[in-house]
């Protein structure tokens, strides 16, 4: 079952240092987060659709095409309940169809799909090592980068036999999709117990395991892997440095609001 | 708090902690059951194993709800709330817990007396809503969700599976681990406990707090209160300004009460 977003091409894009590869989705998040306005956010979007080209991501986008979907569409329909502003355009009950509620809802919406886009993107360019080793360089303490390092690799191992376990109770008939919802969430229980136990088999071997290595010696261990500053990441973190302005730039000259109520 | 800190000096405990968080994400990640909120949120059977993880693994079950959400947000999109979906997962691993040895007194999680139930409920109560607080809080601030449409769901979300699944989870697996010796008491016995009038006091507190910010998120984010000390262009919607200085101190007093126990 693949799990994993992680797209191996050689682009400039997938060779950048990963402590710039961190720093651009924070970029992302913040030049999303200081616009409102659909219009506004389309330069971001533009750049976003190009690194997916640049990257040959379309296949994780067209994996997560319905998650995009249905993402704007509530993000639109729970805004127009919940921001009751502007003359309203059309009656219908609960909700509060105005030009103003239907920009904020789509502009929203569209925030949304566009952080999600960059997650994709960060996604389908990272290795899980490149993201553990830029959290050490952002000074995460070794163990805890570790831990997460640990856990992205045991993942796959325990979906495969949680996955394994459901296909051997389907063998036996056992309907996971029967009963309402509750009932539908009960049923699992006897999937998570022996995965849960499998799982607690290797905690032991695996800290003898570490520990036999030295784990714990050093607070700075040495490493086999090494990511060289090149000039493709100086240029890189000036175009995110100006992304981000232009973002902040658009919020402050109120270009990015949806209107006079900004 | 200390707990939390001293867990990463045990190699036994990160181990503990990885496991924590690959479970979850693990069954995270490909069973979902019923979406409650098509996009935003779904009726997930993971969210059983950071409660179940934090009665055997404590602190280690802590971290490990917080990076094992972070794993399963990873595959399923992230966004600036996320970092504050970390601390509330954080919360969610934590608290039972802290509360069970506060309130269980020695009793196991797996007692099935009417009172051992009520406290479980409890428990799995107070971390439900503080996590909920905490994500509810942080999406209305940043304009992402209102916070009664999360807030709301997500407690329903997480106290199903603690209700539904985690207890059959529990039996099963409490005893076991008990005598391999792998409880988090076993693991580290070097975490000594502070005086139960201290942990009660910040109990109490946690309980205002989190109740108090679940109320007011609700009624603020809704319109349904318009504070008259606040000026009148700040409460209008998406009410982020009001959920931000009137829910904020709330949850911040939850976690003082938190970090008291």
């Amino acid at each position: 079952m693949p799990i994993y977003l992680y797209i191996d091409r050689g682009t400039f894009v997938h060779r950048l240092h990963p402590t710039v590869k961190v720093f651009a989705l924070f970029v992302m998040f913040w030049s999303v987060y200081w616009v409102d306005n659909p219009l506004a956010l389309a330069p971001v979007g533009l750049v976003m659709l190009w690194i997916a080209q640049l990257t040959d991501s379309w296949p994780n986008f067209y994996r997560l095409r319905w998650l995009f979907a249905i993402l704007v569409f509530t993000t639109t329909i729970a805004w127009m309940v919940f921001y009751r502003r502007g003359a309203v355009l059309v009656d219908v009950p609960i909700f509060h169809v105005s030009r103003l509620s239907l920009v904020f809802g789509i502009g929203r919406g569209i925030k949304l799909a566009e952080l999600l886009a960059a997650s994709v993107l960060f996604l389908s360019t990272t290795k899980i090592e490149e993201f553990t080793y830029g959290l050490q360089r952002m000074r995460v303490p070794y163990r805890v980068s570790f831990a997460i390092s640990l856990s992205f690799r045991l993942v796959p191992l325990f979906i495969d036999s949680a996955v394994t376990i459901v296909d051997a109770q389907r063998l036996r008939g056992y309907d996971f999709n029967e009963g309402g919802p509750i009932e539908r969430v009960r049923r699992y229980v006897p999937v998570v117990i022996p995965v849960f136990m499998g799982a607690l088999r290797k905690a032991n071997n695996m800290a003898m395991a570490l520990e036999a290595r030295g784990f714990g010696f050093s607070h700075e261990p040495t490493t086999f892997i090494d990511y060289p500053v090149t000039g493709a990441d100086i240029i890189a973190f000036a175009f995110l440095i100006a992304l981000g302005t232009l973002s902040f730039m658009l919020y402050w000259t109120g270009l990015g609001g949806i209107g006079p109520l900004k | 708090m200390s707990d939390l800190r001293l867990m990463w000096r045990n190699t036994r405990m990160v181990v503990l902690c990885a496991i924590s968080a690959a479970l979850y994400a693990a069954v995270l990640v490909p069973f979902k059951v019923v979406p409650l909120i098509p996009g935003v949120t779904e009726l997930r059977p993971a969210n059983a194993i950071p409660i179940v993880c934090s009665f055997l693994f404590g602190p280690a079950a802590a971290w490990g709800s917080a990076i094992g959400n972070m794993i399963g947000d990873f595959f399923g999109g992230v966004s600036p709330g996320d970092i504050f979906g970390f601390f509330a997962n954080l919360a969610y691993g934590w608290i039972p817990y802290k509360v069970w040895e506060l309130i269980g007194r020695g009793q196991s999680p797996i007692s099935r007396s009417p009172l051992g139930i009520l406290k479980y409920v409890i428990a799995c109560l107070a971390a439900s809503v503080l996590c909920a607080d905490l994500v509810g809080w942080a999406d209305n601030v940043l304009v992402i969700r209102p916070f009664a449409m999360l807030g709301n769901v997500i407690i329903f979300n997480n106290m199903v599976s603690a209700l539904v699944l985690s207890p059959f989870i529990l039996a099963a697996v409490y005893p076991r681990v008990k005598k391999g010796r792998m409880l988090y008491t076993d693991v580290m016995p070097e975490v000594k406990l502070k005086p139960v009038g201290i942990r009660a006091f910040g109990f109490a507190l946690l309980i205002a707090g989190e109740g108090g910010a679940w109320i007011c998120g609700n009624l603020l984010s809704t319109g349904y209160w318009a504070p008259k000390f606040l000026p009148a262009w700040m409460i209008v919607a998406p009410y982020d300004k009001p959920v931000a200085i009137i829910v904020g101190p709330f949850i911040l007093l939850a976690f003082a009460g938190l970090f008291m126990m």
